[in-house]
């Protein structure tokens, strides 16, 4: 059977894959944990991320790297990305929340809001940047083996995304968990009047909540169009995916969207290779209804106050 | 109406005040500018992969920046002027009792408007081109459809479905399964009218909606709504791969038009729009009537408890369960009943069966006021109406941007949409001055 | 009270509006001397408008070079319609053509769109030529009007697996399409005659994405001789990459839709793309010697190097064009009908001439290489398996 032969790896892409998945659901988490509502244009934060940091290499070393010059380069696309998910997402809050939120206004119109934004942002990007991909330079060998796990070839990129990932998942836990305004953030995720009260800017946490996940979604965005490409609706998808671990993982919960991430993309490749690539998608949303029947709060449970 | 009585060195020194720039002043200034010098980049050129800002740097070269700034600052003086003029002028609103209002909303305004309505909706396409009329048909009439049924959903029970569209493709579906020996692979033994199927379509999404809801619905806000767009995605996708059965992705062609023969009435839908807008406009008054008899009745009272306070609605002896499968099964089923239309006429494959295209229906019903039986479909023709009149007047390519921006201006200007119900309107009231929800949904930054 | 109303409009509008005019070959707007050429094609939306500009720059230069040089005697103008290659837009696009009394249409371009806007053309009794409408149906369906100069799915299906068969060798081959209704029927004609020749074939397909790190494992598991991809470059590039990065060795094929030079820079550079087939029933316009003048031309005007079925649009234009001068300074609609079946021109990309179907006539198919960064033509499929 060939399942069993591409078993490791399988689960080596699915991992990969899912880490990516988790880096773009922490800033769905994160909003949600304060603001209980979905941020639906934090795809595009993702996708202006990936364009800056992929436009920033290219212009800095037009060739590409190699050695220590391309660990420079991958660390440089990386805050690049980072910074301008964090302005793009700042932008979006001020614009697309801020308004609605002085006015009081119902949940649906905040989610309305963000899909009028998201469909404003992609389509101006596809103005901008063009509408085909945009590949990165190249800045490693991509065919090299790095090492091997059973019979699974670990690559550089392999490496890099789950690194990457990682470091992000720590600082993020570290912020909310050590950190004077992770610890406002769970307070308003609590109780946002109780926050109020007790001289905590409500305000300024949720901008701030904005811009810790665009920072993230940014440097998610450089890693995916540094791996694959970049495009003006390359955030859709992963968006769609990565909202999805979310709340596989239980929504509002930081570990829980790491893990949500990474089921969901190691389900993909076993089902992707079981079923049929047609069928990846089918797989993913099937297990994610199955979860929350029997979990209706996803893996973790939520509560960005508590479990975090 | 207190201007009226300062004396003159007092309303003096009051405009000094008025016209210093107050900081809200200062942040409408920097708002004004940088709106200027987007609005600048939309209409400017476009740029590419290659040189990706190069769009940009073109479109705010020096004289056109100016041109555009100056607009900007232009728009800020005449805000800054609104709110100081704005005071002194406006009249001392006067303060009617209800008894004066219902005097002067004598009885009969209401049927004449609505007769009114129903004039120029039955003239109005008649006077336009056929692409407008095959756009009232496709985009307008079928997403009104499509709107009073998530509103029952939405706006009534106040639960979130971003998966509804699955029940249009299954009302699509079961038309060319009952009705075409040659459109789906899979067919039915026996070939009926269409007409036959509306029933039938109406059974099957309402069971569909049955079945999605009967589990899902113990699920709290978002869970249902992630719930319901996996479904959606569900369905599209096996669509899309169940070639034996559906035809996957080259679609569905050649479901025989509608036709009606009972006895001396013999008429056939044929391949122009206009009759199967009158048809559309025909289901979509009596949805409309039955709808707000809906909202108005025991059912629809019990929904909009069920909306505001779901716990206290469960206390006070409303079986919550059985009403939200209610509202589930009664939107899906207007849903299969706008997909019974659309696949009669011949043509449809799985991409009308999108995310996209649910996220279009919710954001038609939100739009136009959620809620609202006339705002919904009010709605669909604002801004189905919008996307086809843009067609022509921006590039093809720049027209979503400006779809967004609409959509998203709206939200924030006016967050209740177009002509929000007057029950909505009231509890958006309440909830801006702190007291309840603004939805079933609670609100943002009030956590439970 | 309100629905009495209604019934009656409903009936009395049904009288009145059934028939307008059908068949109508209203003589066309010449008016003011000038003759208006519809284009329907994805310009916006999710279904690659790419394409769709590809197709309308070809047939701006078209018109523009007919108007510069006089060839007729009123002037050529553009009437585009944007349908988003979707089904249900194809109609509204479809009809505004129509409602603008266009001589002729080129497009629509997706089979989708085309199976959903023809009733409308042939009603209207105007001719619609496809550039690149492939679905193999599409000329049995009945549509009076619609021609295309493109050859169908099972032609360039049958060729690629004879290739493959016969001087590839292969023994497995690994069969991908991108689950669209193009893809869907090129595998599927692919895939059967590769079956008649004794090849073993396992079949997948996936929806049109960036990450085919898991598909790669599954695809390499199998460890296939060949490997065809059925849909654009826009994901064979991602997948060339990914295939490459993961160490696959074989074969490595696509179709029309992935013959553009746009596929050398989405698969990472030529490192990637070196070596991978293309087949498709066209020649190219951007590596053709006769067509440098075109390539500038082109260029000149929109800005960007013609993409995949820019060449294939210009040519139905032009053969239009060829047609008009045949037909006075006041063609109508059904002239141009009759008269442009039975067209005889050779174009940039092959030879226009159609079967009673509707078919462009003896369609060759191509093989190219991407060599060095480059893609050349290796010649005709035909001639390579003498």
């Amino acid at each position: 059977m060939s399942f069993f032969h591409n078993f490791w790896q399988l689960t080596v892409d699915g991992l990969s894959t899912g880490s990516l998945y988790a880096v773009i659901a922490l800033g769905y988490t994160l909003v949600y944990g304060v603001l209980q509502l979905i941020n639906f244009a934090h795809s595009e934060v993702f996708m202006f991320g990936g364009f800056a940091g992929l436009f920033a290499v290219r212009g800095v070393a037009p060739g590409g790297g190699t050695g220590w010059t391309s660990v420079g380069l991958i660390a440089f696309g990386l805050i690049i990305g980072a910074l301008a998910g964090g302005l793009s997402a700042f932008v979006l809050e001020r614009t697309a929340y801020a308004p609605l939120r002085r006015r009081g206004a119902p949940k649906l119109a905040y989610l309305i809001s963000a899909i009028g934004a998201s469909y404003f942002a992609f389509n101006l990007a596809g103005k901008e940047f063009g509408r085909q991909n945009v590949n990165a330079p190249g800045l490693y060998d991509n065919n090299k083996v790095l090492f091997h796990i059973f019979s699974a070839k670990i690559q550089i990129r392999t490496v890099l995304i789950f690194g990457v990932a990682i470091a992000m998942l720590v600082l993020l836990d570290r912020l909310v968990n050590a950190t004077r305004l992770g610890k406002a953030i769970r307070a308003v995720a609590q109780d946002s009047d109780t926050a109020s009260l007790m001289g905590i800017n409500v305000n300024r946490v949720i901008v701030f909540t904005f811009i810790v996940g665009g920072l993230l979604a940014g440097a998610g965005g450089f890693l995916y169009a540094q791996v694959f490409s970049a495009s003006y609706t390359m955030g859709f998808l992963p968006g769609i995916k990565a909202f999805t671990a979310a709340v596989l993982g239980g929504i509002g919960n930081v570990r829980g969207a790491m893990l949500g991430g990474i089921v969901l993309g190691v389900v993909e490749a076993y089902g992707g290779d079981l079923l049929g690539g047609n069928y990846v998608d089918v797989v993913a949303f099937l297990v994610l209804v199955l979860v929350l029947l029997f979990r209706p709060s996803g893996l973790l449970g939520e509560r960005l106050g508590r479990a975090a | 109406m207190s201007t009226t009585s300062v004396s003159p060195p007092q309303a003096g020194q009051r405009l000094r005040e008025v016209w210093r720039p107050t900081k809200a002043d200062r942040g409408r200034f920097i708002a004004c500018v940088l709106l200027a010098l987007v609005i600048a980049i939309v209409t400017g050129k476009d740029g590419s992969g290659d040189q990706p800002l190069q769009g940009i740097k073109e479109s705010l070269h020096l004289e056109r920046a100016l041109f555009f700034v100056l607009g900007g600052i232009a728009l800020w003086v005449l805000l800054v002027l609104g709110r100081v003029v704005g005071p002194l002028m406006r009249a001392p609103r006067m303060q009617l009792s209800a008894a004066t209002n219902r005097a002067l909303e004598p009885r009969w305004a209401r049927p004449l408007l609505y007769l009114v309505l129903l004039g120029v909706a039955i003239w109005y396409p008649r006077t336009i081109s056929t692409a407008g009329q095959q756009s009232l048909v496709n985009d307008v009439a079928i997403y009104a459809l499509l709107g009073l049924g998530l509103n029952v959903v939405v706006g009534f029970a106040g639960l979130l479905d971003l998966g509804y569209i699955a029940f249009y493709a299954i009302g699509a579906y079961t038309t060319s399964y009952f009705t075409s020996k040659t459109a789906i692979p899979w067919h039915a033994p026996f070939i009926w009218n269409p007409f036959f199927i509306f029933p039938i379509a109406l059974i099957a999404a309402a069971l569909a909606g049955v079945i999605l809801g009967g589990p899902t619905l113990r699920l709290r806000g978002d869970y249902l709504a992630i719930v319901t767009l996996g479904f959606g995605e569900i369905v599209q996708l096996l669509a899309k791969n169940a070639q034996g059965i559906t035809n996957g992705a080259r679609g569905s062609f050649g479901t025989p038009p509608l036709s009606i023969h009972l006895g001396p009435i013999k008429y056939k839908w044929g391949l122009s729009s206009l009759p199967y807008y009158y048809l559309l406009l025909g289901i979509i008054i009596l949805v409309m009537i039955a709808f707000s008899a809906l909202n108005r009745s025991r059912t629809g009272r019990a929904l909009a408890a069920i909306r505001e306070d779901e716990v206290a609605a469960e206390a006070m002896g409303v079986p919550t369960l059985r009403y939200k499968l209610m509202a589930f099964a009664i939107g899906a089923s207007v849903s299969g009943f706008a997909g019974v239309i659309f696949a009669t006429e011949q043509f449809f494959d799985p991409s009308s069966f999108s995310f996209q295209a649910s996220i279009l229906v919710l954001t038609v019903v939100i739009f136009g006021g959620m809620g609202s039986i006339f705002g919904v479909v009010l709605g669909a023709v604002v801004l189905q109406g919008l996307l086809y009149n843009l067609k022509d007047t921006v590039p093809a390519n720049d027209r979503y941007i400006y779809f967004g921006a609409v959509i998203m201006l709206m939200m924030v200007f006016r967050p209740q949409g177009l002509l929000p119900s007057r029950r909505r309107s009231r509890e958006l009231a309440l909830s801006e001055v702190g007291i309840g929800h603004a939805d079933g949904m609670g609100s943002p930054t009030d956590a439970p | 009270m309100l629905l009495p109303l209604a019934l009656a409009a409903c009936g009395s509008s049904s009288k009145t509006t059934s028939p307008p005019a059908s068949g109508g070959s209203s003589s066309a707007a010449a008016s003011g001397g000038t003759v208006t050429i519809g284009f329907q094609g994805p310009l916006s939306g999710p279904n690659s408008p790419q394409l769709g500009i590809n197709g309308v720059d070809g047939v701006k230069l078209a018109i523009q070079q007919a108007n510069d040089a006089k060839k007729l005697p009123y002037t050529l103008k553009l009437d585009q319609s944007d349908d988003q290659g979707s089904a249900d837009q194809g109609p509204t696009a479809a009809r505004k053509l129509v409602d603008d009394k266009v001589i002729a249409v080129v497009g629509p371009m997706f089979s989708g769109a085309t199976k959903a806007s023809e009733p409308v053309f042939s009603q209207a009794g105007i001719l619609s030529v496809s550039p690149s409408a492939t679905n193999v149906a599409l000329t049995t369906l009945g549509f009076k009007t619609f021609v295309r100069v493109i050859a169908p799915d099972n032609v360039q299906g049958k060729f690629a697996a004879d290739y493959i068969a016969q001087k590839l060798k292969a023994k497995k081959v690994f069969s991908l399409d991108d689950n669209t209704d193009y893809g869907t029927g090129l595998s599927k004609y692919l895939e059967a005659e590769l079956k008649a020749k004794g090849v073993s074939v396992t079949h997948d397909g996936i929806d049109p994405t960036k990450d085919y790190t898991s598909e790669t494992t599954k695809i390499i598991g199998t460890n296939p001789d060949a490997v065809y991809y059925s849909g654009y470059y826009a994901q064979f590039g991602p997948l060339a990459k990914a295939l490459k990065g993961a160490g696959y060795k074989g074969a490595l094929l696509s179709g029309d839709g992935s013959n553009d030079d746009q596929f050398i820079k989405d698969a990472g550079g030529p490192a990637n793309a070196n070596g991978a087939y293309l087949t498709c029933a066209c020649g190219d316009a951007n590596i053709d010697p006769k067509a440098v003048a075109f390539v500038s031309a082109y260029k000149a005007l929109n800005g960007a190097n013609p993409g995949t079925y820019s060449g294939e649009a210009y040519d139905a234009t032009n053969a239009l064009i060829e047609v008009l001068k045949g037909l006075g300074d006041k063609p109508t609609a059904s002239a141009v009908v009759d008269a442009y079946k039975k067209v005889d021109y050779t174009g940039l990309t092959k030879q226009i001439k159609f079967t009673s179907a509707g078919e462009v006539a003896g369609s060759a198919v191509y093989l190219y290489q991407v060599k060095d960064g480059k893609r050349v033509v290796l010649g005709l499929i035909s001639d390579l398996l003498k």
